[in-house]
């Protein structure tokens, strides 16, 4: 009996000690020093800036992307090390507005509602909740074109400017006339199939769930699955996926095959072109080409869409919240400092009052001197605001991975898009199914 | 009576004050989630035995069990068969094979790898066109063409069970040489004597007197296989794909929690993997014991 009254008293006291020291954690005021947590080092260098000019000290973490909801949740749920300002990718974006993890900005002393329109429409909208607060800002917007080869398109297409390679791509048929075209010159139009799964969200914008939790299945999304399975049987693909070392390896050349090897493979061929967003130009592409510099343009594919994005909030626990503020703001609407980090980085922005004044200034070598900067923008102009749901990037998966399935041949389309349904209840029981 | 001197409790308290924290805490409230719908937001909201019954009805569940017991099996057959083969070679006497030590740590090597990298490098060397694993079985003439090796459920999870294999074999190696040295070597001077042959040494005394060893290669390596998570996750990016055949038990409850936030559910799936192994690991041991009582 004695010693469990020992023990008990044992864990007592230690769970007395535990509570202490977490009490100090949690307020994290004892110091001047603002919390940031990303999933990349690009705030590295705006944090100096804000440094020098605040004359404060700012710890930034960094968590990679796989681990960064996994790891920021049991933080800000708990409150004990939780960071002052914190940001968060387009994939979990939507499970965070409408929680109470981000300061609600609409609210005074922010009141962010009054720059609603100094942002592009899908950007600031994508950062409110389901109330229509402003939880989060973002300071630049990410949609996509299609980055093709300029040498190619003037062999094959006649032509390598991206205006009429735009009206070529801008319908279905455009695309896999292209593709026939590109073929019977030995090469492939895209990389993969996967390439196109933008397009087809783009080309009847819908969210996937409604807000009566229905799974909403548009023709443009069963019809990606055609199309998939046509750019396969015609042969109009590399067959090198998404982030595979083919994939990489056909931005500069011939896809991936040693020299010694080139003559006895006659799989050899060369990809025509990658649907990426803006970062994928510099973060991909330019990191991956050294033989194709100058020899790539960007233009339209047959819709709008949008890859990625990173939003920017304030932690509703936060006891810096003026600091944290002062940082949020300077990042998303402080235009010497955009001005400054667009000309460095050629980072397109999403604040307008920036960008007006800088668009026209910008030339890329990358890119023969085109300037995407423009291009970009305009994309961003047409993208369709309020589509984007918390379910949106595992779903997507499992769409794709269903369509991989049907266009590898391992099952009919109705096997595919039947698992898929299975696949989408089996991740949210709570999602109703068409029909 | 005689008084008890109680400090000792106090040397003692701070393992189990840590153990009660981190371990049987973490496990009851699990066992709590298991009757909840908890996202991993907020308070969860209590549901019986909601959970349960799924779980009775999930073919992925299913199809994870069977796929976890493809791949273990098949790595466990391999592994321990190259092991027993190698165990057998290194320690003949008439063999008398030099450089153990070295071996030992060449065969050992590939379980120092980070499996991160072990999952990059096969990812690379199985690559469907540009892979040298296709290139050289093309070379050597083996194929004409190319194998999609992770994107045909049978050769996936063959390509796993062997990647498993070549990191383990050299730890059951080890364990098993350790078993042999420890048989006393006048059983194999006698039989040398009696004019046994090799096989027949191997099969009547090195065997039956390997079995508890063999016993606990077995029981930790079906403990650790049917956890077996990380290289199926690595290499898939955490779907399990082809076909859901790489979708181990740990890799669907992964999923099942912090890919769609399905806490409740995949602290059932928590439990039932623990009953799964808690089971097998009593069948095994079981078999062996009695198998070995009967000789």
């Amino acid at each position: 009996m004695k010693k469990w009254i020992v023990l008990s008293l044992m864990l007592a006291l230690l769970l007395i000690g535990t509570a202490c020291s977490s009490e100090t954690d949690a307020t994290s005021g004892d110091d001047d020093v603002l919390k940031v947590w990303s999933f990349t080092d690009e705030l590295k260098e705006p944090i100096k800036t804000f440094e020098e000019k605040n004359g404060v000290k700012v710890e930034l973490t960094i968590v990679p992307i796989a681990d960064y909801p996994t790891k920021l949740k049991p933080v800000l749920e708990s409150g004990v090390g939780a960071p002052d300002v914190f940001t968060g990718e387009i994939a979990f974006l939507k499970q965070w507005t409408d929680r109470d993890y981000w300061e609600n900005l609409s609210a005074e002393p922010y009141n962010a509602e009054s720059l609603s329109g100094d942002y592009v429409d899908y950007v600031f909208d994508l950062g409110k909740d389901s109330e229509g607060n402003v939880k989060a800002l973002s300071w630049q917007t990410t949609p996509g074109g299609i980055f093709y080869r300029r040498s190619i398109a003037e062999e094959v297409l006649g032509t390598d400017d991206p205006n009429e390679i735009g009206e070529m791509m801008s319908s279905w048929d455009g695309v896999f006339e292209a593709g026939e075209k590109l073929k019977q010159a030995g090469y492939s139009l895209f990389p993969d199939e996967g390439a196109i799964r933008w397009f087809a969200k783009g080309e009847d914008p819908q969210p996937w769930v409604n807000e009566n939790n229905e799974l909403i299945m548009t023709d443009a999304k069963l019809d990606y699955f055609d199309h998939a399975k046509k750019l396969r049987d015609n042969e109009y693909t590399a067959f090198a996926p998404e982030w595979s070392p083919s994939w990489i390896s056909g931005m500069d050349g011939p896809v991936g095959v040693n020299e010694e090897e080139a003559g006895e493979s006659a799989e050899k061929t060369e990809v025509f072109a990658y649907a990426l967003p803006t970062w994928g130009l510099h973060s991909v592409l330019k990191l991956n080409a050294e033989n194709t510099v100058g020899d790539w343009a960007v233009t339209n594919g047959p819709s709008p869409y949008f890859w990625g994005g990173t939003w920017l909030g304030i932690y509703s626990g936060s006891e810096k919240k003026d600091l944290a503020w002062d940082f949020v703001q300077m990042m998303t609407h402080d235009e010497e400092f955009l001005t400054d980090w667009a000309k460095e980085t050629g980072d397109v922005l999403s604040y307008l009052p920036v960008t007006e004044k800088i668009k026209g200034d910008f030339s890329e070598p990358f890119l023969d001197g085109q300037n995407n900067y423009e291009f970009f923008l305009e994309q961003a102009e047409s993208i369709e605001p309020g589509i984007v749901t918390e379910y949106d990037q595992q779903i997507d998966t499992l769409l794709g991975g269903q369509v991989i399935e049907y266009v590898d041949g391992k099952k009919s389309k109705e096997e595919a898009i039947e698992e898929f349904y299975k696949q989408v209840q089996n991740a949210y029981p709570e999602i109703k199914l068409p029909q | 009576m005689k008084k008890l001197d109680h400090k000792g409790y106090f040397f003692i308290a701070p393992f189990f004050a840590i153990f009660l924290v981190f371990n049987i805490y973490p496990v009851l409230l699990t066992f709590y989630y298991t009757f909840t719908n908890y996202e991993g937001y907020g308070t969860p909201e209590f549901i019986g035995l909601a959970n349960y019954a799924r779980i009775l009805t999930d073919s992925y569940f299913y199809e994870a069990f069977f796929n976890t017991w493809i791949i273990w099996g098949l790595n466990f057959a391999l592994q321990l068969g190259i092991a027993l083969l190698l165990a057998a070679l290194f320690s003949d006497l008439r063999f008398k094979i030099k450089g153990l030590g070295f071996f030992r740590a060449i065969f050992y090597l590939p379980n120092l790898i980070t499996i991160s990298s072990v999952a990059i490098l096969f990812g690379i060397m199985l690559d469907w066109q540009h892979g040298s694993v296709n290139m050289f079985l093309q070379k050597i003439g083996l194929i004409s063409e190319p194998i999609n090796w992770l994107n045909q459920p049978v050769t996936a999870q063959v390509s796993v069970a062997l990647i498993l294999t070549w990191l383990w074999f050299g730890y059951t190696f080890i364990v098993l040489m350790a078993g042999i040295a420890g048989i006393p070597g006048e059983f194999y001077e006698a039989a040398l004597i009696d004019g046994a042959n090799r096989w027949q040494t191997f099969v009547h005394i090195t065997l039956p007197l390997l079995k508890p060893i063999m016993l606990y290669v077995m029981i930790t390596s079906l403990i650790g296989g049917l956890q077996l998570f990380d290289l199926p996750m690595l290499i898939t990016d955490g779907l399990g794909t082809p076909e859901g055949s790489l979708n181990t038990m740990v890799l669907y409850l992964y999923n099942q929690a912090f890919r769609y936030n399905n806490y409740g559910y995949a602290a059932t799936l928590a439990y039932a993997l623990f009953l799964v192994t808690v089971i097998f690991s009593a069948i095994t041991f079981k078999s062996m014991y009695r198998k070995s009582v009967k000789e």
